[in-house]
């Protein structure tokens, strides 16, 4: 669902841009909180450092579950590219893949997962022009925003109802939905084509894509596990 | 850590073969509707997966696939290495 450049009006994917900034920004945050300790002045003294830098600012340095989640962060951004490059055959002429967003932000949490899905788009473009440069920020928003951290509360709200297998289905079903309607939603507001017509064109095709993505998700989180036994989907 | 990268490494070499070449949700609607001469087409360093200079394209969106792979995964590790550098 990589949109290319010039489907999107300007104007639009400018805007698009800068909210995908602060998300991710945001989520950078979170994650750096998440993956650091204020350094203990122990680690300080056994350094040499001695007493007067304790005095300044406080640093925040990297923990050894912090490293590991990074590590992970990059094993799943590494399947889900993987698995993105393989497209199945859908109706007619037409084929899908996996976006991914579920799978990272139940494997990771939604903020790292979140990142996880805008660092593979941002490969894809640079490196392999799978997606635009100028509707990146688009394609962050869809896939990233409401493809993964969007659909992480769908899948805990889920939860507390269904099987966790079930949520996850479900979650990674809406979550191709979702970024199949904001996809269409950009189009045509940037009056590329008829809002109405686009928007049904695209949940036709992708209503059935999204049966693809709850069965890949429900099977690769379940390998990952198999494969990586950590603790599951702390931010 | 190794075996998910051996797994992510397995796909992409199965994608390059298997993968169906049909065009995704987004392009199919955009052929159909008639606006996908809208798009702008760009070329990269490995345009749609493949390697230039390498015309089986099978070999081609595998060795692809595989820098990808390297690629993203030097992107987290290098993240990973920085912090802890700078944590002395």
């Amino acid at each position: 669902m990589h949109i290319p450049d010039g489907f999107i009006d300007p104007k639009i994917s400018f805007g698009l841009m800068g909210a995908a900034v602060a998300i991710l920004g945001y989520c950078l945050n979170k994650v750096r909180a998440a993956v650091t300790a204020l350094a203990p002045q122990e680690a300080f003294a056994a350094a040499g450092r001695g007493i007067k830098n304790l005095a300044g600012r406080s640093r925040r340095v990297l923990t050894k579950l912090g490293e590991q989640k990074i590590y992970a962060m990059g094993m799943v951004a590494a399947l889900v590219f993987a698995a993105q490059m393989f497209n199945f055959p859908i109706d007619k002429g037409t084929s899908g893949h996996l976006i991914g967003g579920v799978l990272a932000v139940v494997l990771l949490g939604p903020f790292a997962g979140t990142i996880v899905i805008a660092a593979v788009l941002i490969i894809q473009s640079l490196f392999f022009a799978d997606g635009g440069i100028i509707v990146l920020g688009a394609n962050i928003i869809n896939m990233a925003f409401f493809g993964a951290f969007l659909s992480y509360y769908i899948y805990v709200f889920l939860k507390k109802y269904i099987l966790e297998w079930q949520s996850i289905a479900v979650a990674a079903w809406c979550s191709v939905v979702m970024a199949a309607l904001a996809t269409s939603l950009e189009i045509g507001l940037s009056g590329t084509f008829a809002l109405s017509v686009v928007t049904a064109s695209m949940l036709k095709v992708h209503i059935l894509i999204g049966v693809a993505e709850a069965l890949i998700s429900v099977a690769l989180i379940q390998v990952f596990r198999k494969m990586v036994p950590m603790g599951e989907g702390q931010p | 850590m190794k075996n998910i990268i051996l797994l992510s490494i397995l796909i992409a070499i199965l994608a390059a073969f298997f993968a169906s070449s049909n065009p995704d949700g987004l392009e199919k609607v955009a052929e159909n509707l008639g606006f996908i001469d809208r798009g702008i087409e760009r070329s990269s360093a490995m345009t749609d997966y493949s390697i230039p200079f390498i015309y089986q394209e099978g070999i081609s969106t595998s060795i692809a696939g595989i820098l990808g792979i390297f690629i993203i995964l030097g992107l987290f590790w290098a993240t990973a290495l920085f912090l802890r550098k700078r944590a002395g």
